[in-house]
């Protein structure tokens, strides 16, 4: 039913490749419709883009990507992961941005003896007890990234440290992981409404407590949100401001120079400087008009990924890819990436900073490398 | 907590307060005199901070922006009842749910369609972006003090145009018996229309406010729609001095909720629990305090009498 | 009147609803020549969903008590599914029994609690009590909080549920159950004075009646409906989350059943059907006519919607029985 294919099939058909070389299907499952539409959008653009990269093919044989949207409701997911299990029949389940969602397809996907590839989302069971050994990310753990801010705050010196995030798991996970890596004094712990929009009493209690340092998880609409109130309320004099996952190319456009200077951790930046990175970010400003997120950039990895195992499986053949990823060396716009025994990725963590580019356009600039190869701490509880 | 901080809050609890309050006047009047339960209103907030973010990157000045919204709002209100909800009005409560859901989708569709997917770029004129000492060495942002002052002055303005006017007296009597309206010779048409202008440009004049605060985007308006409901049924259906109550009280006790409660629960209980159930208890406060209201008293504080 | 003659009765009167049901039986036969298992998915849904509805209706449409938090009892019964595992007790039938105790336990508190109002002010507090719920379950980090918690598929002695198609009999015998249930209900004399009290609730009490305890029975009642669809939605989905308390998830089964007609006995469940396949082909026909809009399907959902007021009075099944009405 929902089919939004690129007709790929055509093109690779012209093109003289294995005499008798199936169809390697995608599903790609993201949020297209509704207030997270943007996200989704983003994806589908980077997987279309890389698409076009590979001349419509992944690993050499002819391609077709199915697009279907989530709604962000686990429900709808769930019913769309088994139609492209059972009815399309696809080789690999690829996409989705929300851990609840992931964790809602997470089991018909794997039991099916399909593949089932996470762009985004990264849930601590799916790396440690409830690992499957058709699951893959190719994002990261939640925990690495604020692993890195923990690691960064230590080393500056950073006596004490004022925490605040969303009141959902995914704000617990990061606070877990910074202070896995932060060993001074956390001033408080301030869990907000998770879809907050005005964070002014709380920034009035920060301003009273006049901490060294702020580290702050607020993802999506309530960073934009909290970077304007922060930027509104003067906090720049009291506080130093850290974030992860708050200040990205998403939220950049709309807060400008609002939120210049600000510091964050990420495994991706658009000016990494690899060659697949300058390609995918310089044709993806060309053709949409502004800058990736990193949404886009692990979407576009994912389907980097699955060429890569299609073409050293030398077919869709789900053993046979298995194989080819977890044995790493996956050319992604992070560079090539290692897998882990849990089969998420080992990958640096960069600090980055808000900048204008020479454009005048906001974006985020990497200025140091706070992990190399980092590991996330799951992996041991992981046995397949 | 020191005296200036306590201080510092309430006044951010009232400007919480008195945002809700804006979107909340409207509505009451339309629930109460017109009986019509409007679930669109929400998109009211939004159509006025889009309208005021789009016009302002258009113009280059934050005031010219506002003052063309202004009438904007005011002009989408009218339009929407001449083009849809007049129809609705006889029919019963859940086709009116039914079809204003129905508007939400639409609404929120059309300016994600108009404006894209993305959150709108919206920021304060430098004039506006300083600071005033409310005690000593105590700064808050102008703008806050901005917004608290014209909910305030709107809140006076309905409070006069209601209680001392002869429009006013024919939307008291509106809400109270509406046949005896007409019989009087008071257009009720005319005054639905204007009543639900209005509304829809008080709510927009919110989405204004709240433009260059948080993120403008679609579907910004329905978390308030949700809380502003709650205001309306804790100062009663149909009443404005109920309303405004309502909205102070429920902005006061938002704001020291999310910032007490875990501070208070920290003080009998582990630090893990109290940052647990601090934040889900501070959640619930709104409905907790609605529910207690209405236990004790089932229509309200203020019900208009009649 | 016997239960057999009521239920004779009951469904002579809703022909609609016996001939969905039977479609309902059928569909996988349907399914499986085309070779689509995964329509079975679908067709789940909308019957859970379906029997979520029929639970509402019987209080929103024939007690006239507008609920806006029905999501919480659906919620709370799939986690009593999800919890029960998690303290490793598996047996399939018991997490239906705690569901329905559960669910009605607490449709009695929040029954008793929100009953003293009406109108706006009872759809409203409904909604607090709901939301309560939903506050208290996203921060329950033991349970899985925001992320939820997987469920495997309980232990249905003596069926195995390891063919969906078993799984899909089961919710249907499901829905069959709660449609003669409330068949029985309807044309009992609770339903009749439930009906009586929506019209003219003095008059009921003049009667020497006490309509409070006719509404609070409603309200349990429905609340275990809503429990046991739950209960079958967590075997289904094989995970559970807050998601499904979330308000718009109360709306949506309010929208579903005024979409397919108030207080009718199939109206909920037509409504599932046309709710569910809108959203389902929507999308399509968008991508059909205009591509690059496919995602803001929603910009024709809603003025549908609105259409479905406007110009079906009495939701589908009014709309159907007029239709059948000018063709006799």
């Amino acid at each position: 039913m929902r089919n939004f294919t690129i007709a790929a099939l055509a093109a690779a058909a012209l093109t003289a490749g294995p005499a008798m070389a199936d169809t390697v299907k995608v599903g790609y499952m993201t949020t297209l419709s509704g207030s997270a539409g943007i996200i989704g959008k983003q994806m589908q653009n980077a997987v279309n883009l890389a698409m076009e990269h590979t001349g419509g093919t992944l690993g050499g044989q002819p391609a077709e990507v199915i697009f279907v949207d989530d709604q962000r409701k686990p429900d709808v997911a769930k019913q769309l992961a088994n139609r492209l299990v059972k009815s399309e029949r696809v080789d690999v389940v690829a996409g989705v941005i929300w851990s609840n969602l992931l964790m809602a397809i997470h089991k018909p996907v794997t039991r099916s003896g399909t593949l089932l590839i996470s762009s985004n989302a990264g849930p601590s069971p799916l790396a440690g007890k409830d690992c499957h050994e058709n699951f893959f990310s190719m994002s990261w753990q939640n925990d690495q990234t604020p692993e890195g801010m923990g690691k960064y705050m230590e080393e500056a010196g950073i006596k004490s440290v004022y925490l605040m995030a969303p009141n959902y798991q995914a704000g617990k996970d990061m606070m877990a992981g910074f202070k896995r890596h932060y060993t001074g004094e956390v001033a408080a712990e301030v869990y907000t409404k998770l879809g907050q929009s005005d964070f002014q009493a709380e920034l009035s209690t920060l301003r009273a407590a006049k901490p060294e340092a702020t580290f702050v998880f607020q993802p999506g609409g309530m960073g934009i949100n909290f970077v304007k109130q922060w930027h509104q309320s003067g906090m720049d004099q009291v506080s130093n401001l850290y974030t992860v996952f708050t200040v990205d190319n998403l939220s950049l456009p709309a807060l400008k120079d609002t939120a210049l200077g600000v510091i964050s951790t990420q495994t991706w930046s658009p000016d990494m400087d690899n060659e697949m990175n300058r390609r995918f970010v310089a044709d993806y400003k060309a053709q949409f008009g502004g800058y990736p997120s990193f949404y886009a950039a692990q979407a576009y990895d994912t389907m980097m990924a699955i060429d890569h195992a299609v073409a050293k499986a030398g077919g869709a053949d789900t053993d046979a890819m298995r194989a080819a990823l977890a044995a790493g060396g996956i050319p992604t716009t992070r560079g090539s990436l290692a897998m882990n025994t849990n089969q998420f990725p080992i990958q640096n963590v960069y600090i980055r900073e808000a900048v204008l580019d020479a454009d005048g356009v906001a974006t985020t600039k990497i200025t140091g490398t706070v992990f190399e190869n980092h590991a996330d701490v799951y992996a041991k509880d992981c046995s397949f | 907590m020191s005296f200036i901080l306590l201080l510092e809050q309430i006044f951010n609890g009232l400007q919480f307060g008195v945002t809700l309050f804006l979107i909340a006047a409207g509505l009451t009047l339309i629930l109460g005199i017109m009986d019509f339960v409007f679930l669109a209103h929400g998109a009211q907030v939004m159509i006025g901070a889009y309208a005021a973010a789009s016009l302002t990157a258009l113009t280059g000045h934050f005031y010219l922006g506002i003052l063309l919204a202004i009438p904007i709002t005011f002009a989408s209100g009218y339009l929407l009842e001449y083009l849809l909800i007049r129809h609705l009005y006889r029919r019963n409560h859940m086709d009116q749910v039914l079809a204003t859901f129905g508007l939400i989708l639409f609404f929120n569709e059309l300016i994600r369609i108009g404006f894209g997917p993305a959150a709108l770029f919206s920021s304060l004129p430098p004039s506006l972006s300083g600071f005033v000492n409310i005690l000593p060495d105590t700064p808050y942002p102008l703008f806050r003090l901005l917004v608290i002052a014209v909910g305030l002055a709107c809140a006076l303005g309905i409070h006069l145009l209601v209680s001392r006017t002869r429009m006013g007296a024919m939307v008291r009597a509106g809400a109270n018996n509406e046949t005896m309206t007409a019989a009087l010779g008071v257009n009720i048409r005319v005054l639905r229309r204007l009543v639900f202008a209005a509304g829809a440009c008080l709510a927009g004049v919110a989405g204004m406010m709240l433009g260059p605060l948080t993120a403008v985007e679609p579907g910004m308006g329905e978390p308030l729609l949700i809380l502003s409901l709650v205001v309306i049924i804790i100062g009663g259906i149909g009443s404005v001095r109920g309303a405004f109550i309502a909205a102070i009280l429920i902005g006061i006790v938002d704001t020291m909720g999310r910032v007490l409660l875990p501070v208070i629960l920290r003080s009998f209980m582990g630090q893990a629990a109290a940052d647990g159930a601090g934040p889900a208890l501070a959640s619930m406060m709104v409905y907790i305090l609605m529910s207690l209201v209405l236990v004790i008293r089932p229509t309200g504080l203020f019900p208009p009498k009649g | 009147m016997g239960v057999f003659s009521i239920l004779r009765d009951g469904l002579a009167r809703n022909r609609l609803l016996g001939l969905i049901l039977a479609g309902f039986a059928l569909f996988p036969v349907l399914s499986g020549i085309m070779d689509e298992p995964f329509w079975n998915d679908l067709a789940m849904r909308i019957m859970l969903l379906g029997m979520a509805a029929m639970g509402l209706n019987l209080v929103l449409g024939y007690g006239g008590m507008v609920s806006f938090g029905h999501a919480a009892f659906v919620g709370i019964g799939a986690y009593c599914v999800g919890i029960s595992q998690f303290y490793g007790f598996d047996n399939g039938w018991a997490h239906i029994a705690i569901s329905l105790a559960a669910c009605g336990l607490l449709g009695l508190v929040i029954g008793f609690l929100s009953l003293r109002t009406t109108g706006i002010y009872f759809i409203m507090i409904t909604l607090a009590f709901a939301q309560m719920l939903y506050f208290l379950f996203v921060s329950l980090e033991t349970y899985g909080g925001d992320d939820g918690m997987s469920i495997d598929r309980a232990d249905f002695m003596p069926i195995d549920l390891w063919d969906p198609l078993r799984l899909y009999y089961l919710i249907w015998a499901g829905l069959v159950i709660v449609s003669l249930l409330l068949m029985v209900i309807v044309r009992s004399r609770f339903g009749v004075v439930l009906e009586a009290i929506r019209g003219n609730e003095s008059r009921v009490e003049a009667m020497g009646l006490v309509p409070l305890h006719f509404k609070i029975t409603g309200y349990v009642i429905s609340a275990m409906i809503c429990g046991l669809a739950g209960a079958l939605f967590a075997s289904w989905q094989e995970y559970v989350s807050p998601d499904i308390m979330h308000w718009s998830r109360s709306g949506e089964l309010m929208i579903i059943i005024i979409l397919g007609g108030i207080g009718t006995m199939a109206g909920p469940l037509i409504g599932a059907v046309a709710f569910l396949l809108l959203e389902e082909w929507l999308p399509e026909l968008m991508h059909l006519v205009a591509p690059a809009y496919a995602e803001n399907w929603m910009i024709i959902f809603g003025p549908v919607l609105i259409g479905v007021v406007l110009f079906a009075r009495g939701g589908l099944v009014g709309l159907l029985a007029r239709i059948g009405g000018r063709r006799s």
